[in-house]
């Protein structure tokens, strides 16, 4: 990472005493400029609240932490606490991670496919896996009752994390408090480990998710299953995440457990995608969307995909999948949509191909696929 | 001799020429209620003699649009009757007062009938200007004022911060409603009492983009800054812009959809660009740049929005902006055209960007508006938004009004 210059550290300083300190995270003016205002804005909030119970608080040395804490690496979001997911304040805790707008950015256009069509089924089921934050579960209900209010939707939101858990609940209770649809939709949370093999011996901690759903009463079959599971490989978790990731965010969301011991880099990395496959073909999921890290890997869990032939079109759509239409290139015979990298993989079957207004592009891919 | 005693020379020449010279501005343009600005009588009386010759033409045959022009004349000539019929009473009840030969009794009866006959006039000459003038197309919107420092460095941001100070406070005692958007002082923060760089004030009312009309262009302002300490008059320039506002409830009123309206704009002639952190983006990073860039290709107007953390508030803003942006450009385009046709006709000061509209002097604690001439001299009224700076504001939109029926007149020249 290149030094941030002499000349440029004095500029910040020049401007307010706080922003040297704060170029090491953001490496930006602009960017240290704008999170200094938002830690402000932060303070004067906790200290009119204070203020309101009737306690007092140095707001210059809440400050002056808080900016040293983010000089440190930790991410502003936890510093504040909360993050937007699309339309959404999301709350954050350390352990847990942080909601990425990428994410946001492709949920928003699967539920805007979604939207337009016209023969959803009355009860539309949505199982996210690894759900943290509960972001996704909270914004796709957000999303679709923005508009549609003939359907009765069903989100389930899956984790192994005890944490993420208990703070996904959190947000659901503060979505339903702020907003009007408040006994419209079911959004639970339940705990599952979906690595685990449901015909293995039993040990103790989280059940396989089969075992789960079963335990709970949750149906068996879902039509559409969302996730967003730990993708970073060992060795790109070392080279490529930035610090204040690295140092501060829960490995357990991030990078997969090693299945075998000495086992290569980049399947390690892969490690989630076959198993996540697998559950979509037993739980009958007719639209299944997948967060990757690159293309390299967008193009391997795509051809994992095509090789369970079952699924009637595949495609892979970058950060920004709404951009235009005539942003389509093709990669080793997958359609790639939008701009910037390549940031999720969509399988469908069935009446799926419907839902995603993408009936005539599933027949001219059905002989692509063969 | 003289008959009174010895005066001294200097003190005859005082009594002369007083000290303090009254500064007296003999400015026709300055209106009063009852006084009907020449231009509009001029137009109303075309439309009169028009209208007389629409009903020859009717009594003789039926012809839809001449019928149509006629009803939409109608109210004009009611108008300017009931006017003439006024100023006529008034007229022979001021010259029965006036001459020697009238008896007491009917002179007595002559000055009561006066008074009544002259809110009567009053009246009338309302609403023939009202029937006359054409309103602003955007008059009802609700408005943005824009103040950024000009020429001037320090000291124009400090006198943005006074202009802001004084439009806020001059909302608040109107009871207008106020929204700040945007506040960021030279040092890129929010906080007040540093020179301000840049403030964007909405005016949530309707009909505010009406009043605040006559604010837009350069403002000056003349006096020995804070920062000077050599006691220098230092002359500065604030330019402020009102733009019609689309936002919230406005919003629905206006079509977005229809390619017809100003606000109208093609989806596909924005380029979004949302800031993204370069390499591997996803869970690689947790980027908290949420700024939002728009670009109107066509017109290559930029928009930028960070002020939020949540991407999607910050596009919303920007879209809003955009639209009245693009709105104005458009509005402006076409004022521009339709008066580059006719300047020669009128030669009226351009009133956009460009020419000073008011000066704000603290040395002679006076205000002057350039446009309508009126010179006021409470400035500290004026700077706390009182009422010495609605009577501004009110001889300035007289002065819009007056252009604009020129302007009417002199399109209807040109037609015929």
């Amino acid at each position: 990472m290149p030094r941030i210059t002499t000349s440029l550290l004095r500029k910040a300083r020049t401007i307010d005493p706080f922003l040297p300190a704060l170029l090491g995270p953001c490496r930006d003016l602009y960017a240290a400029q704008n999170e200094l205002r938002w830690l402000h804005e932060h303070v004067e909030k906790v200290a009119k609240a204070r203020r309101a119970k009737g306690d007092t608080l140095a707001e210059e040395a809440l400050l002056r932490q808080l900016v040293v804490e983010r000089a440190s690496g930790k991410p502003l979001q936890y510093i504040l606490g909360t993050e937007y997911f699309g339309d959404l304040e999301i709350r954050c805790r350390p352990g847990v991670l942080i909601p990425r707008s990428d994410t946001a950015a492709s949920v928003t256009h699967i539920v805007g496919l979604l939207r337009k069509a016209h023969n959803l089924p009355p009860e539309l089921r949505v199982l996210d896996l690894c759900t943290g934050t509960g972001c996704i579960p909270l914004l796709f209900q957000h999303e679709l009752y923005s508009t549609r209010n003939d359907i009765d939707l069903r989100v389930l939101g899956v984790d192994v994390s005890h944490k993420a858990l208990r703070l996904a609940s959190y947000n659901l209770q503060k979505v339903r408090n702020t907003r009007q649809y408040v006994d419209k939709g079911r959004v639970r949370f339940l705990k599952a480990d979906i690595l685990l093999d449901p015909f293995a011996d039993q040990t103790r901690g989280p059940l396989p998710l089969k075992t789960a759903l079963n335990l709970k009463g949750q149906p068996p079959f879902w039509d559409i299953l969302v996730s967003n599971p730990p993708y970073v490989s060992p060795s790109a978790c070392w080279k490529t995440t930035t610090r204040s990731v690295r140092g501060f965010e829960p490995k357990l969301a991030l990078v997969p457990p090693p299945s075998k011991p000495s086992q290569p880099d980049m399947v390690q990395g892969d490690e989630f995608y076959p198993r996540l496959l697998s559950i979509a073909q037993d739980v009958e999921a007719k639209i299944v969307l997948l967060e990757v890290a690159d293309l390299e890997q967008a193009l391997r869990v795509a051809r994992c995909a095509r090789d369970l032939d079952i699924f009637d079109g595949i495609e892979i759509w970058r950060d920004q999948p709404d951009s235009s239409p005539d942003d389509i290139t093709d990669e080793d015979g997958f359609p790639v949509l939008g701009q910037g990298n390549a940031r999720s993989v969509i399988c469908w079957r069935g009446t799926g191909a419907l839902w995603l207004g993408k009936v005539t592009a599933a027949t001219s891919k059905g002989d692509d696929v063969q | 001799m003289l008959a009174t005693p010895w005066i001294c020379r200097n003190c005859l020449l005082r009594l002369r020429n007083p000290l303090v010279r009254q500064q007296i501005r003999l400015q026709s343009t300055a209106s009063t209620s009852e006084a009907i600005p020449l231009a509009l009588l001029t137009r109303a009386r075309t439309v009169a003699s028009e209208h007389k010759e629409l009903t020859k033409k009717l009594a003789n045959g039926f012809d839809t649009r001449a019928a149509k022009k006629s009803g939409e004349y109608s109210p004009i000539v009611n108008a300017l009757q009931d006017w003439d019929k006024a100023n006529e009473s008034v007229a022979e009840l001021t010259t029965l007062i006036h001459e020697s030969t009238t008896d007491p009794e009917l002179r007595s009866l002559a000055a009561d009938d006066l008074s009544e006959t002259r809110t009567q006039l009053a009246n009338a000459s309302q609403s023939l200007i009202t029937s006359l003038v054409p309103v602003h197309p955007f008059a009802h919107l609700p408005c943005l004022l824009e103040i950024r420092p000009g020429a001037g460095g320090l000291e124009a941001a400090i006198f943005a911060g006074d202009l802001f100070r004084m439009y806020q406070a001059f909302c608040n005692r109107n009871g207008l409603r106020t929204n700040l958007l945007k506040y960021e002082n030279i040092n890129g923060t929010t906080e007040a009492g540093i020179p301000l760089s840049e403030a964007i004030l909405e005016v949530e009312n309707v009909n505010s983009y009406g009043i605040f009309r006559c604010e837009a262009g350069v403002h000056r302002v003349q006096r020995v800054p804070a920062t000077e300490n050599k006691g220098r008059t230092h002359t500065s320039a604030v330019s402020v812009r009102v733009l019609p506002s689309l936002q919230e409830n406005s919003a629905a009123e206006e079509n977005f959809d229809d390619p017809e309206s100003d606000y109208y704009i093609d989806v596909k002639e924005v380029k979004v660009e949302v800031m993204r952190a370069s390499g591997a983006g996803g869970q690689h990073v947790n980027k908290t740049e949420s700024a939002v860039r728009l670009t109107h290709l066509p017109t290559n107007t930029v928009v930028s929005m960070q002020d939020s953390r949540s991407q999607h508030k910050n596009k919303e803003k920007a879209w809003a902006l955009l639209r009245s942006r693009i709105a104005q450009s458009r509005r402006e385009k076409r004022e521009e055209e339709v008066a580059n046709m006719r300047r020669s006709v009128i030669g009226v000061a351009k009133m956009g960007r460009g020419d000073k509209v008011r000066t704000y002097n603290w040395g002679q604690q006076r205000v002057t508006d350039h446009r309508s001439g009126t010179t006021v001299h409470d400035l500290d009224d004026v700077m706390e938004g009182g009422p010495t700076l609605e009577q501004v504001m009110e001889s300035v939109r007289n002065w819009l009004m007056e252009r604009d029926v020129e302007t009417l007149i002199a399109e209807e020249g040109e037609k015929k």
